[in-house]
């Protein structure tokens, strides 16, 4: 039995962000001065920090209440990816056009982050459930958080009606979290609607969290019962459920976002579709398929970060995310032009960045898992599906990039003022990372697979009968 | 096995019958023994005993949810408190209490907020 201390004690990153939260609300209360908002921030980090500061030098295993929580070395890894891309999100609010209420902000930012680090050790129903609740709950209010723009009110109330709609049933819950076909319908809308930095935040860190607990639902959940999903030998289970799930998603998302004219839609659109390749991991049902999974989905999200740090920076000067709003951003702003250049490329999925070495693992880990009756790869049917609609999403992606960089400005070159030090700083710090990730991909892979083989091997010895 | 299940099906039987017993006293005792008789008073809308005054149909003020959220909270803060007040002063550990006086000391915080933030002014 844990004592209440020894829980403290376990719990303590989370309570670092709780602590920092309740912070930032009491100094959000003093009147505002030109250095107010820089110093909730410079707080919010500062406790964020903690928080992977403890995470990283607390390097131990531990079982609470037979998986109410679990810490090992992958919960560890990923509270700490969730916790970082959280913090850019917040460095992102600081910066966007969230100006009263900005202490409330990020503190539902740390709250839903502490959801996710929940949901992430949990390995027991009721406390998944109630991490996606604690994840969820702040996440709609961030989305409607801009209370006088009507669209922003009618994402917060699309994402609130699906997601406890969703939340009721286990599989669509997930996939509602994820944003996969058929339960995708309120990710356009949200992320369009949403202040640029929940938009963020719902696509990178509440997605890795979700693709953790998705995986370690079906696995470990539903060892038996998974079925096959090989294309002459379909037998009922969850897997052939999912490569359903997963090819829709590629085909929905990667079509629908050639027809948009909205930069945060076409991002919306292609998350859609982003989600379907990672659940082609997932199919893979193997350590390989869980790593490619996991370095994907952390590659994903930093690139979409960075894409909607760009779109949030072009929002707040030229007033809107369309994508006549982008042309002549290379004249304007080339070093941002530069990095939304990376961030589509990458998720195009184009080397030598990290989103190739993502998609490269992601499907050779699905083609090489299961062979079908006579020997051919099982998978292949989905692969084929999957690469077809990657060379289709290729166009969406740079028409983005030719507003940025062909299309000649209609307005006369503003002199727009350069972006918010912390927000671009941010931004150019997430393109050479995923940079430096295409180039050496073991940087975050030998890491995961460290991490997820210091998993296994501390459930086994969890396993073990004292 | 069989056994269980035919408790169940005993316990769920009673479960009906306890209520609708009582409901169909009542509608028994009405036909047999009370006449109806309509009036004015009888027929008037209840409200807290008192007369009412004006239509029921008025528009209320959507302040009125932030004084209902900053009830709702210390009326929970109630519930938790009475078991911490009842065990508190026979036996209780320092980490238990270390618990409660966290818990109080946000629901402290939330009230500081809402004040500060102004939601206490009626306006």
């Amino acid at each position: 039995m844990n004592t209440a201390f020894q829980l403290f004690k376990y719990l303590t990153p989370e309570s670092f962000l709780a602590e920092t939260a309740f912070f930032v609300l009491i100094a959000g209360l003093f009147k505002s001065t030109a250095s107010r908002r820089t110093m909730l921030l410079s707080l919010t980090l500062l406790g964020g920090l903690a928080s992977i500061a403890w995470i990283a030098l607390h390097p131990e295993n531990i079982v609470i209440c037979h998986g109410m929580a679990v810490i090992d070395p992958l919960t560890r890894f990923i509270k700490i990816a969730i916790v970082g891309l959280s913090l850019i999100a917040c460095v992102y609010a600081a910066a966007s056009n969230v100006r009263e209420h900005l202490a409330e902000y990020l503190a539902l930012i740390l709250f839903s982050t502490i959801g996710m680090m929940l949901l992430v050790s949990a390995e027991d129903l009721l406390m998944i459930f109630i991490g996606l609740e604690m994840t969820s709950i702040p996440l709609y209010l961030l989305t409607g958080y801009l209370k006088r723009s009507a669209a922003s009110a009618e994402a917060a109330l699309k994402y609130f009606l699906f997601g406890s709609v969703a939340a009721a049933l286990a599989l669509a819950g997930f996939g509602f979290k994820v944003a996969a076909v058929p339960f995708h319908l309120w990710a356009p809308d949200v992320y369009e609607g949403a202040p640029t930095p929940s938009a963020a935040l719902i696509a990178s860190g509440s997605k890795v969290a979700g693709f953790l607990i998705l995986a370690k639902f079906l696995t470990l959940g539903f060892a038996t019962g998974t079925g096959s999903a090989v294309w002459d030998g379909l037998q009922p289970g969850w897997l052939p459920l999912l490569a359903v799930i997963a090819a829709a998603s590629v085909v929905v998302g990667n079509l629908a976002a050639l027809s948009q004219s909205n930069v945060k839609r076409i991002l919306a659109y292609s998350a859609i579709a982003q989600s379907g390749y990672m659940l082609l991991g997932l199919l893979a049902t193997g350590v390989n398929g869980l790593t490619a999974v996991l370095f994907y989905v952390i590659v994903y999200a930093l690139t979409t970060l960075g894409a909607f740090g760009v779109v949030g920076i072009v929002e707040q000067r030229r007033g809107g995310a369309q994508l006549h709003h982008f042309e002549g951003l290379h004249r304007s702003a080339p070093g941002l032009a530069l990095c939304m250049g990376v961030f589509m490329i990458s998720l195009a999925g184009i080397p030598p960045l990290a989103g190739f070495f993502g998609k490269f693992y992601l499907f050779t880990g699905a083609l090489g898992s299961v062979s079908s009756q006579n020997g051919n790869l099982g998978l292949l049917w989905i692969l084929i599906v999957a690469v077809v609609f990657n060379a289709v999403s290729l166009y969406y992606y740079l028409i983005v990039l030719k507003h940025i960089f062909v299309v000649p400005s209609t307005e006369a070159a503003t002199s727009a003022p350069q972006p918010r030090s912390a927000a671009g700083f941010c931004i150019g710090l997430l393109a050479v990372a995923i940079l430096v990730l295409g180039l050496y991909p073991p940087l975050l892979l030998s890491p995961l697979q460290r991490a997820i083989h210091g998993a296994t091997e501390a459930a086994k010895v969890a396993a073990q009968p004292l | 096995m069989s056994h269980d299940y035919l408790l169940l099906t005993l316990f769920l039987a009673i479960a009906l019958i306890f209520p609708v017993i009582p409901l169909v006293m009542a509608w028994a005792w009405a036909r047999l023994f009370s006449p109806a008789k309509p009036g004015h008073d009888k027929q008037a809308i209840y409200e807290c005993g008192l007369e009412s005054k004006g239509p029921a149909h008025i528009q209320f003020r959507a302040q009125y949810y932030l004084y209902a959220l900053v009830f709702l909270v210390f009326d929970v803060e109630t519930v938790f408190l009475l078991p911490f007040a009842a065990m508190g002063f026979v036996k209780i550990s320092p980490a238990s209490f270390l618990a409660i006086l966290v818990f109080l000391f946000l629901l402290l915080e939330g009230l500081v907020w809402a004040w500060a933030k102004g939601i206490l002014e009626w306006k």
